[in-house]
């Protein structure tokens, strides 16, 4: 990466939603610069608000959200501005497409997943014959790694198993020639050893149609392999974001210090797991401060009184702790998370 | 653990599915033993029947062939009632989902409690107080009890299903896949959790995952189970320091380490079932090493063994 | 209230920065006592399904206005004989100037507006009389209080057998052959024989009409349980119950019914209805309840005969609106208590 275009940029993102009256704030003012040809890993837990914010990008916020401020620029248009679903029409699977947990839920149970691709391929490209768009199915089927794609063309979802059903769905989301991939947890219904191969494939795709690819996921393990840059979120912020480097090897923000210490990976027999305490806040009423504050061990007083704003560790590296204040007192990362340097394969 | 005492012991099980025509066998021919106060693992894909193992010993499944003992008595097939009451109290399993484990119609309080009014009469004040200890025991607050579970996050919820096997007073835990459903930053704390539980109260642990990175904290010994079969078993340490077959190094090398530098560099290994010829050949349950058993015919076994000698 | 709240937020806010004004920065930036059990506390919600149910049903307005109708029709059935200057329904009302039936009286009101066919009347019939002179209005009230009786004894005594039987059906495999044996042979008989016959058999009366409808009812509610009760029967939580012990019966009430209650609700709201519309088709043919109990069955049979004459119209119009406004009610009021009584609608 060394010119870095910006490819969709989110400033002051805000997203509430309406939930029979009460209002929930998801997304609390984001700003985010996603750069053209990287593969972005965005991590937090569940009900951090990673798929809600991703969401934005395509419109597929369910009905009772909103984008309440900010703008998402999208080759100089304005995204959040978006009302109607034909606006939406040209974004959708042209440009972003995505990818979802469950493969079934992509799916068309009752349609060959060849012609599903075949499908997708004359969205982007209404002129085309069958028999052409057939064999540009079959090259995406074996660049997704289907062994055979000339006898699984014809095939139906449910003679797939997990793993393969993924690779399909990965195959039509290329087939529509997006720009950014947005993949929303895909591995985490697969067992291990598929997860890995769904990795390989993933970044594959993303050198030969040079795609921008956004990775949603809850295990920061995962995404080790496939990103370049990790924003780590959390109660609906992104509180750190930087290389992928630097985020495992130099972390500044205290709760993805707890997030790396708590991998199961790091753990010894006999010895405890580092535990994160407590639930996320409640995002129905207004949050004080640091969100994390009630259960961060090294929380100062100004994190329940004040929001900290990022501070820059390096000019890709920034984290939002007032611990990286000047005047704040020097707390030192968890031993934990030095072990991971010598974390090596076996 | 000096001296190993067996507190199950499953011989050539096999359990299958379905009629006579569509049959599938998902457990074939397994044996193992757990000792006593021991975590014991079982890692295989989904599919592979692990899960299956573990029901069959909580009796959910029942079994075709060969026998399950606990402490030396048959506990599969036909039972009789005093024995059933016994190990119903006994054996004790925590689920995968801690969203669809919980009945989501009756209080926390009834659900932790419900397995102790099974055992006998029990007056509303001592119940109480076991269903505070319980909570307590798993650290969530004694008010809980009054809650619906849906007002719980996932680990919490996980954790109000471990208090309901606890208070049992089991002696054996099954786990299935208790954390594959959890965030990764609440796993730790239900691992600890159980870690604890066992130090303070002697538990023994059957331990299901399909994935081997949390193993090496939890378990002392471990199995590789796949399509039905167990293919490796050996001590933790022992397994990941000498993994030898190719289904074993597979599940290893897929670990997602948390380390990028070492990720950019690990290669991937993918086990192809065909890459065995056991047409003519079949293969047999060898042991390795003391405690180190393997899946393999004759030839392989020489290649095992001669590459397990080079590596120590 | 929400300018309260901005009132309170906004002096949070003005506490919470001359606190940082006044902090000096070496307090600030100090360590804030730190308690790990605070975290574990979450908001107590202090959840009750029944007063969620309520609460949620109770927003749907047209259903609120819709159960008091009905609440209100089914209490002045009973009122209504109680009131004064009551016809007994049964009673041919003669004229007592010419000992003439009151025939084909048309509805009061419409003798009020100068219809100047009857001067001489001096008795008020609201709803009209019928051929035969008996009047209409109080006919039609315990004709309604005798439909409603039908139907919703005809859904309970469906519901409580259809419950049973389905949740055995579901739940206890053995008893599955003996159950679907047992439906196909009720189902494959086709209820309007049913019906016909043990009304031909039986001596008519509101026993008998109930005793005909539940007798094919039950199998299908029965049916509709064991379906739903496969649905859930082998979820996690199902499982973790049998775990532990806990035996078949408390199962079934404590893990299965109280999941099915939505369902039951709705299906049992529309099952009166549908007795009502069978008591009408029974007597249609002829085979109803006997002229001197009056329903509704028989009065819109009595009314459609006298349809294509214009002028007495009245008589099929009134009972029609009577069993339109029941029907569409336990619709609606049906379908929204299974939306208010599903916890997915709550939060």
């Amino acid at each position: 990466m060394n010119k870095k275009e910006i490819i969709l940029s989110a400033k002051d993102v805000e997203v509430k939603f309406d939930l029979r009256g009460q209002i929930l704030t998801a997304i609390r003012d984001v700003s985010l610069d996603i750069y053209h040809g990287e593969t972005l890993a965005i991590v937090g837990e569940s009900g951090s608000g990673k798929s809600v914010f991703t969401k934005t990008f395509n419109g597929l916020l369910d009905k009772n959200g909103t984008i309440s401020k900010g703008e998402l620029i999208y080759n100089g248009e304005d995204l959040a501005k978006y009302k109607k679903d034909r606006q939406w029409l040209k974004i959708r699977g042209h440009e972003i497409a995505m990818i979802m947990q469950e493969p079934m839920t992509s799916l068309n149970p009752l349609k060959s997943i060849g012609d599903q691709i075949v499908e997708a391929i004359r969205i982007r490209d209404r002129k085309i014959s069958y028999s052409k768009a057939k064999n540009e199915a079959i090259g995406y089927l074996s660049d997704v790694g289907i062994r055979n794609p000339e006898d699984r063309f014809k095939q139906y979802p449910h003679e797939f198993s997990g793993g393969m059903r993924q690779r399909v769905v990965i195959a039509i989301a290329i087939a529509c020639k997006p720009k950014i991939l947005i993949c929303d947890e895909p591995t985490t219904a697969l067992d291990v050893t598929i997860q890995a191969q769904i990795l390989t494939v993933l970044k594959e795709m993303k050198e030969k149609y040079s795609l921008t690819i956004v990775f949603i996921t809850h295990d920061l393990g995962v995404v080790a392999n496939v990103a370049d840059r990790i924003a780590v979120m959390y109660a609906g912020d992104i509180i750190e974001i930087g290389t992928t480097d630097e985020i495992f090897f130099d972390p500044r923000h205290p709760y993805t210090w707890a997030l790396l210490s708590s991998m199961p990976q790091l753990g010894i027999k006999g010895n405890d797991l580092f535990t994160i305490q407590g639930n996320p806040p409640n995002l129905f009423t207004e949050i004080k401060g640091d969100a994390f504050a009630p259960r961060n061990p090294h929380a100062l007083k100004i994190d329940f009184l004040k929001r900290p704003p990022y501070f820059e560790v390096s000019e890709t590296h920034k984290a939002k702790t007032w611990l990286l204040d000047p005047r704040a007192p020097r707390v030192d990362k968890p031993k934990g998370i030095m072990a991971l340097q010598d974390l090596t394969a076996n | 653990m000096k001296e190993k005492e067996v507190l199950v012991d499953i011989k050539n099980l096999e359990v299958a599915f379905g009629t006579r025509k569509h049959r599938f066998v998902a457990v074939n021919d397994v044996s193992f033993q757990i000792y006593k106060g021991e975590t014991f693992g079982v890692v295989g894909e989904s599919g592979s029947g692990k899960t299956t193992i573990g029901r069959a010993i909580m009796r959910i499944h029942s079994t075709a062939k060969g026998d399950i003992l606990y402490n030396g008595e048959k506990i599969n097939g036909k039972i009789s009632k005093s024995l059933d009451k016994q190990i119903t109290q006994k054996i004790q399993m925590i689920f995968q989902d801690p969203m669809a484990s919980l009945n989501e119609r009756a209080k926390v309080n009834y659900i932790v409690s419900e397995g102790l009014m099974n055992l006998g009469k029990i007056t509303e004040k001592e119940r109480n107080e076991r269903v505070t200890e319980a909570l307590k025991e798993v650290g969530l607050l004694p008010e809980f009890a009054s809650r619906f579970p849906h007002e719980f996050s996932g680990g919490q919820r996980q954790r109000i299903g471990i208090a309901r096997a606890l208070i049992m007073e089991p002696e054996f835990i099954i786990a299935d896949e208790p954390i594959s459903a959890l965030d990764v930053s609440i796993r730790a704390q239900v691992l600890n959790l159980l870690d604890r539980l066992q130090k303070e109260k002697g538990l023994t642990y059957l331990f299901v995952a399909h994935d081997l990175s949390v193993m090496r904290f939890i378990t002392d010994r471990i199995a590789v189970i796949h399509e039905g079969v167990i293919v490796e078993l050996a001590e933790t340490e022992e397994l990941f320091a000498h993994p030898m077959h190719p289904y074993t190094k597979a599940l290893l090398s897929a670990i997602p380490l948390p380390n990028p530098i070492a990720e950019r560099n690990k290669t991937l290994l993918v086990y192809d079932k065909s890459m065995h010829h056991y047409e003519t050949d079949k293969p047999q349950w060898c042991t390795l090493h003391e405690d180190h058993y393997i899946m393999a015919n004759k030839e392989e076994f020489a290649a095992y063994k001669e590459a397990y000698e080079s590596n120590r | 209230m929400a300018a309260l709240r901005h009132k309170l937020s906004s002096k949070f806010e003005r506490h919470v920065s001359d606190q940082i004004e006044t902090m000096p920065d070496e307090e600030l930036f100090s360590f804030h006592t730190y308690n790990a059990d605070e975290g574990e506390k979450t908001a107590y919600s202090n959840y009750s399904y029944w007063r969620s149910t309520l609460n949620s049903f109770k927003k749907n307005k047209t259903a609120v206005i819709l159960v008091c109708l009905v609440v209100g029709i089914l209490l002045f059935t009973f009122i209504q004989p109680l009131l004064p200057n009551q016809y007994d329904p049964n009673l041919v009302n003669n004229d007592p100037s010419t000992g003439i039936q009151y025939r084909n009286i048309p509805p009061y009101i419409l003798t009020l507006v100068g219809n100047t066919d009857y001067p001489e009347i001096k008795e008020t019939f609201w709803f009209g009389t019928n051929s035969i002179g008996q009047d209409l209005w109080a006919r039609i009230w315990t004709g309604t209080r005798n439909s409603l009786l039908i139907g919703i004894a005809v859904a309970s005594i469906e519901a409580l057998i259809g419950i049973i039987a389905g949740v055995l059906w579901g739940y206890v495999r053995k008893l599955d052959w003996f159950f679907t044996e047992v439906y196909n042979i009720l189902d494959n008989v086709p209820q309007t024989i049913i019906l016909v016959l043990i009304s031909y058999m039986l001596k008519p009366g509101i026993k008998t009409l109930i005793f005909a409808m539940c007798i094919t009812g039950w199998i299908q509610m029965a049916r509709f349980i064991r379906n739903q009760v496969l649905m859930i029967r082998d979820r996690e939580y199902n499982l973790a119950s049998r775990c532990v012990g806990t035996p078949t019966r408390r199962v079934i009430a404590k893990n299965l019914l109280p999941y099915l209650v939505s369902v039951i609700m709705l299906r049992m709201a529309l099952s009166v209805p549908a007795a009502i519309g069978n008591e009408v088709f029974i007597t249609y043919i002829g085979l109803g309840l006997p002229t001197n109990i009056p329903s509704l069955g028989q009065l819109i049979n009595d009314g459609r005969q006298l349809m294509m004459s214009a002028s007495l119209r009245y008589q099929l119009i009134f009972p029609t609106v009577v069993i339109s406004i029941v029907t569409i009610s336990f619709y609606i009021i049906g379908n929204a208590f299974s939306d208010a009584a599903d916890p997915k609608n709550h939060i």
